[in-house]
């Protein structure tokens, strides 16, 4: 399923400044509004912006079925690990790191990275009923 | 340190993932799965028992989690049962299908779930991980290949996110009124008014609902017994406990009206005996237990609402082993049919003796665990309240008379050793627990195993087991819609009666 020239040329254009606004949501969401959360949502938006106007089969095969499985388990994993990790500093989840806003920008950025693999994961999945090209 | 209890599992269900997401070895992700179901062993032994804040933050900022004498025996009741039901898991599921790595892990985040539940002294926290263990358990019913699982599932689904939805209203209402979500704070900070009332009787009643207890069942039997096998031990078994756990920390934390627990006891009395009569009517053997599972939790109820919560505690983690244990059995003996009279136990020797075991634990009858969690059940109760557990021991006697003398007849089909490894390994874990408690043989059990196979020879003359409930296909929307309305006008008579 393809859409027009002009929709797959803006979207091309429009998907790495969202990959860029998304990394910096997560790079500055301890100081200034935004966070894990968001910046993981409009990473996950990249790439379905993408599916949606080139359709699912082409963007399958640059950005596999795999990886985002492999990127949302591991990062669930790490997320885990830095709360496992404060435990060596007195508790669970301690901020022991001693730059401004501590832990909370790996957090940030290990659950962007969660939230970009899930959504990005779930379209995919819906996508298998919807399309079979 | 006591975090750990639900990152643990957590850490590994995500290893899980990620290890069948590599294509390693079938042996390692079993591996990484039976550590997960043993890993809180060790913490629950080195921190007991203890209370801290995650993060090493203010209690009045923080997050508590504790291991008190009120949620061990939660917790205690839920380890044994996931550990046997990991090694059972390991050989019901076929590893040559590429689902099987996710059921694994859908059952760790079960298990992390319900963990984190448990150790919560805190609301939200409790909720987030209430909602854990709920969508987890969606999924896996939704697993099974048996028809009309979806369906269970997607009733389930609904019912149970309302009252979540409920719950997690009442709880901005009381974070609203005290400015706390911390259970001991928010005791300290209550003003009496109507605001509390409320969010006391919406969050008690959507827990009622999530534990299943009548007239808010109608989504349990269905989904238990559709599930497969090790899932139906544990939703059973565990599952319906979080909520249960729920309600003794909103009953310590809020204030409640005599009149409200009252009507809450009157609840369990007639969960306990509804579920009785609706098991001794189940020609399914699946469905059966779940109706007990009804009345069980009718028990722990009417320990809650008699601000009995060590008594409620004890029966919960009883209940956790045995019905649990059952659900093993007696789902591994009718693999190929549940319907009963068509399978049994003549010629296994050890699945006869550990659903024999089983069954006199659920009746209460001594030196088996059961029967220490309904002697602290009877002590505290007062009046003619005393008389629901033993006539409710009776029933349940009566109902699984019932069950023995079907599955007496009939032949098991050939199973693994491991499955009847932990048939017998819950039989007798209800066994030492009820010895190590101190349950001591009662002269008044025979009273009620006699007075149980006299009612059971009675019934079969009358013909009455031989009466089944009309079992057709129901319109799904339309079902949904009328426990709403069920749910809706308990809710409001709930609401006013804690206002008296």
């Amino acid at each position: 399923m393809k859409m027009s020239t002009v929709v797959r040329t803006t979207t091309k254009m429009v998907s790495p400044f969202l990959v860029t606004y998304a990394a910096y949501l997560m790079l500055y969401g301890h100081v200034s509004p935004g966070g894990g959360f968001q910046g993981g949502v409009i990473l996950a938006v990249a790439v379905i912006l993408l599916i949606t106007s080139h359709g699912y089969g082409k963007v399958r095969r640059r950005f596999h079925f795999n990886w985002a499985s492999l990127i949302e388990s591991s990062a669930g994993a790490l997320l885990v690990l830095l709360g496992i990790a404060g435990l060596a500093f007195g508790a669970f989840y301690s901020n022991f790191l001693p730059t401004e806003g501590g832990i909370i920008l790996p957090f940030n950025v290990i659950v962007g990275l969660e939230v970009g693999a899930a959504f990005t994961f779930v379209f995919y999945i819906l996508l298998r009923w919807v399309e079979s090209d | 340190m006591i975090p750990l209890m639900a990152a643990l599992p957590l850490l590994t269900a995500f290893l899980v993932v990620f290890l069948d997401v590599l294509k390693v070895k079938r042996t390692a992700i079993k591996g990484v799965f039976l550590l997960g179901a043993l890993l809180p062993v060790p913490v629950v032994l080195l921190n007991w028992p203890g209370s801290e804040v995650v993060g090493g933050w203010a209690r009045e900022a923080g997050i508590e989690v504790a291991l008190t004498g009120t949620n061990l025996p939660f917790i205690a009741g839920e380890l044994v049962l996931f550990i046997f039901v990991a090694l059972y898991s390991l050989y019901y599921f076929d590893f040559r299908d590429k689902k099987t790595p996710k059921v694994l892990a859908l059952l760790l985040l079960l298990h992390a779930g319900l963990m984190g539940a448990f150790i919560a002294r805190d609301f939200f926290n409790f909720y987030i991980y209430m909602e854990i263990a709920s969508v987890s358990a969606f999924a896996l019913v939704a697993f099974s290949d048996e028809k009309g699982s979806k369906r269970a599932a997607f009733r389930y689904l609904m019912l149970s996110l309302l009252a979540s939805y409920l719950f997690v209203f009442a709880m901005g209402i009381i974070y609203m009124e005290t400015g706390y979500l911390n259970v001991e704070l928010i005791g300290k900070n209550t003003v009496p008014g109507r605001e509390l009332n409320t969010a006391l009787a919406l969050a008690f009643t959507s827990l009622l609902l999530k534990a299943g207890i009548f007239p808010l069942h109608s989504w349990l039997p269905d989904a238990h017994s559709s599930a497969p096998t090790p899932v139906s031990a544990v939703l059973s078994g565990a599952v319906v406990k979080a909520p249960a756990y729920g309600m003794i920390l909103l009953l310590s934390a809020l204030p409640s009206g005599e009149t409200f627990r009252a009507a809450a006891m009157g609840v369990a009395v007639a969960s306990i005996f509804f579920g009785i009569a609706g098991a001794l009517l189940q020609r399914d053997a699946k469905r059966l237990l779940a109706y007990h599972t009804i009345s069980q939790m009718g028990y722990v109820l009417l320990g809650v609402g008699s601000l009995n919560f060590t008594g409620a505690a004890y029966y919960a983690m009883a209940h956790s082993i045995f019905k649990g244990g059952l659900f093993l059995a007696v789902g591994s003996l009718g693999r190929e049919s549940r319907k009963l009279g068509e399978f049994g136990y003549s010629n296994a020797p050890v699945m006869a003796l550990s659903v024999l075991a089983l069954s006199l634990a659920i009746g209460g009858i001594g030196p088996l665990v059961g029967a220490y969690g309904k002697e602290l059940l009877y002590e505290s109760l007062s009046g003619p309240w005393k008389l629901a557990v033993p006539l409710g021991s009776i029933g349940t006697l009566t109902s699984f008379a019932k069950l023995n003398h079907h599955l007496k007849r009939g032949e098991a089909p050939g199973m693994p050793a491991a499955w009847k490894l932990s048939s017998l390994g819950l039989a007798l874990a209800a066994l030492l627990t009820g010895v190590y408690l101190g349950a001591g043989v009662n002269p008044r059990d025979v009273l009620y195993l006699s007075s149980a196979l006299l009612l059971f020879a009675l019934l079969k003359r009358l013909g009455v087991l031989g009466w089944s409930p009309r079992a057709g296909p129901r319109e799904i929307g339309r079902d949904v819609n009328v426990l709403t309305a069920v749910f809706v006008m308990v809710t409001i008579v709930m609401i006013l009666l804690q206002g008296v």
